[in-house]
């Protein structure tokens, strides 16, 4: 099988306009290795250094990062530095041999990992049960469809109903509303297709990771350019868990490099911070996705 | 037999003091006996004398936080045997291990969860349930369960049913520890003959266990109550706070640094050991809450635990344990975990999730009890008895949409207790909250006693967010118990650190004395406007017209508020800003809220007359100022006003230690006083009035600074500048004199502790106090006449107030921020 390495460097800075004198941070940026990713290396560099680190498993098996930077800063940089080897090729999409109106997760089942799937099925603050997502899935609920059939077709239609607008929505911006304007980012997509799966007791999963994006033929290409990206991944008994890209409307393949995953967005946050000081912040995030 | 006359228990239901033959049950034998020998009048006695005790004791009031907090208390106790409260506590013991077993393994293997003993929707989708802390099962280091609450109730049939339990933050715990100590004073000889058992050694050992659970092992290790932020009106928390001798702070006043617990204390960071918890563990720890946006609380916290360098009682994932969806699971979980029969069950509940269970529910809607598994705030307990028919449609829709989300649950008859009423004793359905708690060993502790609540009528639900009346429990013993005080009983058995001041608590001192000198001077200020209206000064229209309008103005120059004064341009308008407006800056009734604000943040520090003497003051302002529609009434409310706040000070300086809280308080005042004063004398130098405003405006300045009386007894003569300044900046050895506030601050200081590798703010005094004798001695009965002697007094001026702001704000930075300490 053809493998692909990259050297990724997902940099985080927050640019305050006062001194901050505290501040708490959690982070998700160490890619998960049990699911055929290799890493080579990994490393996070804060500056300026913390006092106090830690790294740990979340209850979703992923690593984080607590840190605490007890000395006055203006800056707060964060720069992940990862190499991982994997699998460059896109899966076909698989059979469930279920119907998505017969499937049955057994109620205290977990997967593989060891985490119960009620976890993914259960509304949460980011993904609630809402009667305009039911009204959305409405159409593709054809009875008898299999489940793996049905999850692709959604995709399909998220990625023709609604529209990229990067900047229409922000991480506060609620689903009710990103139902109805039809626009959003990633994000927003992933989430769409959370809500609107899981009241069918489907298992579904927020995945957040990194796309290799390709410049235009002849074109170098941009520094920083790249960015985090987020998918989802449904479950069934049989085919266990498999992603789906709602924004690219495909099955993530060798370009998508997995971090971790959760009931949605807020489990994974790449960078969550708490400050004590005062003033505003200015927010850069950079990726770079190279293939060595 | 209870004469009927007397008391009358229904026909529907058990009563737990008089049996179905009118014989009293033996427990409350001596109760109606000591009633029947006073006669029924005595209850009016009774309530007053309570009434009177809690005012005294600044128990009265309690403002209602939604929480029943506001539970009034009915000096009637409830009367349990040593028999019948010994099978309670049985029933407690087991139902605490129990628990106690259920949260291990829900944060450690879930067994119960893989064996199908509980669904694991029920756990899953409980907002108390905190993934963040999977890896922090208790055990070892770790705090399981805390202080826990249960509420006990009896059917007509006489079983004995807990109905709910309470393991994050049970209220209850100080209004019980008040109702005891109320109820004892009421009824002293009852209370004696009745050998009630003391309450007060399940506080120490609580605290021994408190204590024993401090990770870093020191012998005197540091125990504070957390309260809400803005629990300063939160008396239940600072009476147990007094109660038991800790200091109560809110998650500002904590911080995290280097995955360790510290108080921001105003003598620097304090290590702190062991957390008891009154606030919901899932807002704990902003930086991992189940919430995106959460609400206040201790960033890092949970890091901190998981380093086992804190200890939190309860452990904050607790509360998942309050969900009814496991009422049902109960008695099996009991039989698998403890192999024994589950002893106080709760009412008979009915899950939704499981069909057959459903089906059940639905069938028997009108008399089910419905509740949200979740506890998810947008659902209310529904009584199925009080639905129309619509209502209980509109039910079944949406336990149909989701039925994991509900249960059902059968209501109780719940038994009757004699309550106090204008009309005398009547039957009422009550609950006793019980509380209990689990030591190292795994002992359980039941307090003998807890909070009795009763419905505040017949038939109606009692329900801990609806306010009604709370009973003192008493559990008669064969043998009487010896009095303990359990502050003396702490500081002897166990090394707890003393009690410390934390910042904010500081900062809200430095406030009330602040804002109180504030409403004082502006009350005095309002005092003269409205005098002035009232009967004049004599001086004609015009020039009293004049003066009240320099007056107001120099009000809002000395406060800064100069928006204000060109929003509203007419007299009148603007005497009401100050008499009446709810906003405005230089208003009475802002300040006086400020000041009682601040005060109330600050509460542990005062007697509890001075309490009284505050919110008296503020009371009686809003109440008798309401619909006032003139200024003329207002003279007297002024006046009763200012009184009531000589009288809060008068007590302070009775009563308060003269530490470093003590320090910020007085400082505050003085600090006030002087930024006041010298405003004032600015303004009135800078208009530069001539005679005879002159005069009437220097009048007015020695009104508002109480001094018009000591200079007329001292100058004999109309106010001039020269003098006025004289007397308000120079004079020795009278307190209203800057010369004075100066050397009393200088004085007043010294009780702080220096700051870190900073100098002390007291430093700061001498060069004023030099600066201000050289003035003095140019002053004389000529200063102000010529542009000269102004020029001088206002640069003097100039120069005190930019070093007396200064001097405010290295106080603030100093003492009150700690943003800039390393941990």
């Amino acid at each position: 099988m053809n493998t692909v390495r990259y050297h990724i460097r997902h940099r985080t800075a927050y640019f305050y306009s006062g001194r901050i004198d505290l501040c708490h941070s959690l982070a998700h940026l160490r890619p998960r290795e049990d699911e055929g990713l290799e890493m080579t290396s990994h490393k996070i560099e804060v500056t300026p250094e913390p006092r106090f680190q830690r790294e740990r498993r979340d209850y979703f098996g992923n690593t984080t990062n607590y840190f605490a930077i007890q000395q006055s800063h203006e800056l707060l940089d964060v720069v992940a530095t990862t190499t991982v080897t994997k699998a460059d090729f896109t899966p076909p999409l698989p059979v469930a041999a279920v119907a998505w109106d017969k499937l049955r997760v057994p109620p205290n089942g977990k997967d593989s990992s060891g985490v119960r799937l009620l976890n993914y099925i259960l509304p949460t603050n980011a993904c609630p049960r809402l009667a305009a997502a039911a009204d959305f899935l409405k159409p593709s609920l054809i009875p008898g469809r299999d489940v793996m059939e049905l999850v692709n077709q959604v995709m399909g239609r998220i990625h023709r109903e609604f529209h990229y607008v990067p900047g229409a929505t922000d991480t506060t911006t609620p689903l009710e509303k990103v139902l109805k304007q039809r626009q959003g980012v990633c994000q927003d997509f992933a989430h769409v297709m959370i809500a609107a799966l899981r009241p069918l007791e489907i298992p579904v999963r927020y995945v957040s990771g990194y796309l290799e994006t390709l410049p235009p033929p002849g074109q170098v290409k941009l520094q920083g350019a790249d960015a985090t990206h987020a998918w989802i991944e449904a479950f069934s008994p049989t085919t266990g868990w498999v992603g789906f890209d709602p924004t690219n409307n495909c099955l993530p393949g060798g370009q998508h490099i997995k971090i971790c995953h959760g009931r949605d967005y807020f489990d994974v946050q790449p960078l969550k911070g708490i400050f004590l000081g005062n003033g505003t912040q200015d927010l850069v995030v950079q990726v770079d996705v190279e293939r060595m | 037999m209870v004469p009927r006359e007397l008391y009358h228990a229904g026909p529907k239901t058990r009563d737990e003091a008089v049996q179905r033959d009118g014989k009293p049950v033996p427990a409350w034998a001596e109760m109606f006996e000591s009633y029947g020998r006073h006669g029924s009048g005595v209850l009016k006695d009774w309530r007053e004398a309570a009434l009177r005790i809690s005012r005294d004791r600044g128990l009265a009031y309690r403002p209602d936080r939604g929480d029943g907090s506001n539970w009034t208390l009915d000096p009637i106790p409830w009367i349990f045997s040593p028999e019948e409260w010994q099978s309670i506590e049985t029933g407690v013991s087991q139902k605490l291990r129990l628990s106690a077993a259920i949260l291990a393994d829900l944060y450690g293997e879930q067994k119960l969860i893989d064996k199908g003993l509980i669904p694991a929707s029920i756990i899953l989708s409980h907002r108390g349930f905190l993934r963040a802390l999977h890896d922090y099962p208790p055990g070892g280091k770790a705090i399981g369960l805390g202080m826990t609450a249960f509420d006990i109730a009896k059917d007509a049939g006489g079983r004995t049913y807990i109905l709910n339990d309470r393991f994050d933050c049970p209220y209850g715990l100080g209004v019980a520890l008040e109702n005891r100590t109320v109820v004892n004073r009421v009824l002293p000889n009852l209370f004696r003959r009745c050998q009630v058992r003391r309450i007060g050694y399940f506080f120490a050992d609580w605290f021994d266990y408190l204590a024993e659970k401090s990770p870093s092992g020191t012998d005197t290790p540091r125990i504070v109550i957390l309260d809400s932020n803005t629990g300063g009106e939160s008396s239940e928390i600072s009476f147990l706070a007094n109660y038991c001798g800790i200091t109560r702070v809110g998650p500002f006043d904590l911080t995290v640094r280097g995955g360790k617990v510290w108080l921001k204390a105003l003598s620097g960071l304090k290590p702190v050991d062991v957390i008891w918890k009154a606030t919901y563990g899932r807002d704990l720890d902003p930086l991992e809450a189940n919430r995106p946006h959460s609400a206040e609380g201790i960033t890092g916290i949970f890091q901190a635990l998981r380093e086992s360098n804190v200890a939190v009682a309860s452990h904050p994932g607790a509360e998942v344990l309050q969900s009814p969806g496991l009422f049902p699971f109960l008695a099996p979980i009991c039989r698998n975990l403890l192999g024994e029969e589950l002893i106080l069950p709760p009412a008979a509940t009915w899950w939704c999730g499981d069909k057959r269970a459903r089906q059940y529910v639905l069938d028997h809607l009108p008399s089910m009890v419905v509740k949200s598994v979740g506890h998810h705030s947008d659902f209310r307990t529904r009584y199925g008895q009080r639905l129309s028919a619509s209502e209980l449609g509109e039910l079944k829709a949406m336990i149909e949409a989701e039925p994991e989300r509900y249960v059902g649950q059968e209501e109780l008859n719940i038994s009757t207790v004699p309550a106090s009423t204008p009309s005398g004793l009547v039957p009422r359905s009550a609950v006793v909250r019980s509380f209990a708690f689990l030591d190292g060993k795994g002992l359980p502790h039941v307090m003998p006693g807890g909070l009795g609540r009763v419905s505040t009528a017949e038939g109606i639900i009692i329900s801990t967010r609806e306010s009604g009346e709370s009973k003192d429990i008493w559990v008669r013993s064969h043998y009487p118990d010896a009095p303990i005080s359990i502050a003396r009983r702490l500081a002897q058995s166990r090394g707890i650190s003393p009690e410390v001041v934390p910042s904010r608590r500081g900062e809200n001192l430095y406030w009330a004395g602040r804002y109180g000198e504030r409403t004082d001077s502006i009350s005095r200020f309002a005092n003269r406007l409205v005098v002035g209206r009232s009967s004049g000064f004599s001086y004609g229209r015009d020039l009293e017209a004049r003066h009240e309008k320099t007056l107001i103005e120099a009000l809002f120059r000395i406060f800064e508020v100069d928006g204000w004064m060109e929003k509203v341009k007419d007299p009148d308008e603007r005497l009401k800003l100050i008499l009446s407006d709810s906003f405005c800056p230089i208003g009475v009734g802002p300040n006086l809220s400020s000041f009682h604000r601040a005060c109330m943040a600050a509460r542990e520090e005062w007697s509890v007359t001075s309490i009284l003497a505050i919110e008296s003051a503020r009371e009686n302002w809003f109440t008798n100022t309401k619909g006032f529609d003139s200024p003329y009434p207002y003279e007297a409310e002024l006046e009763k006003l200012e009184l009531s706040l000589a009288a809060f000070h008068g007590l302070n300086l009775d009563s308060m230690t003269r530490d470093e809280a003590w320090g910020l308080l007085d400082a505050g005042r003085r600090i006030e006083r002087m930024a006041t004063l010298t405003a004032l004398l600015s303004y009135v130098l800078e208009v530069n009035e001539p005679e005879p405003m002159a005069t009437l405006l220097n009048e007015s300045v020695l009104f508002v600074s109480d001094s018009l009386g000591t200079y007329q007894t001292k100058f004999l003569t109309v106010p001039t500048t020269g003098l006025t300044l004289t007397l308000l900046l120079g004079e020795e050895d009278y307190p209203r004199s800057l010369r004075y506030l100066l050397e009393r601050l200088e004085n007043v200081l010294n009780k702080l502790k220096p700051p870190a590798k900073r100098p002390h703010p007291r430093d700061r005094i001498p060069p004023m106090r030099e600066e201000l004798a050289r003035f003095v001695t140019e002053l004389n009965p000529e200063t102000g006449t010529t542009d000269q002697s102004r020029k001088a007094a206002l640069d003097f001026l100039a120069s005190c107030r930019r070093q007396l702001k200064e001097l405010s704000d290295y106080i603030t930075t100093s003492y009150f921020s700690h943003a800039g300490n390393q941990g």
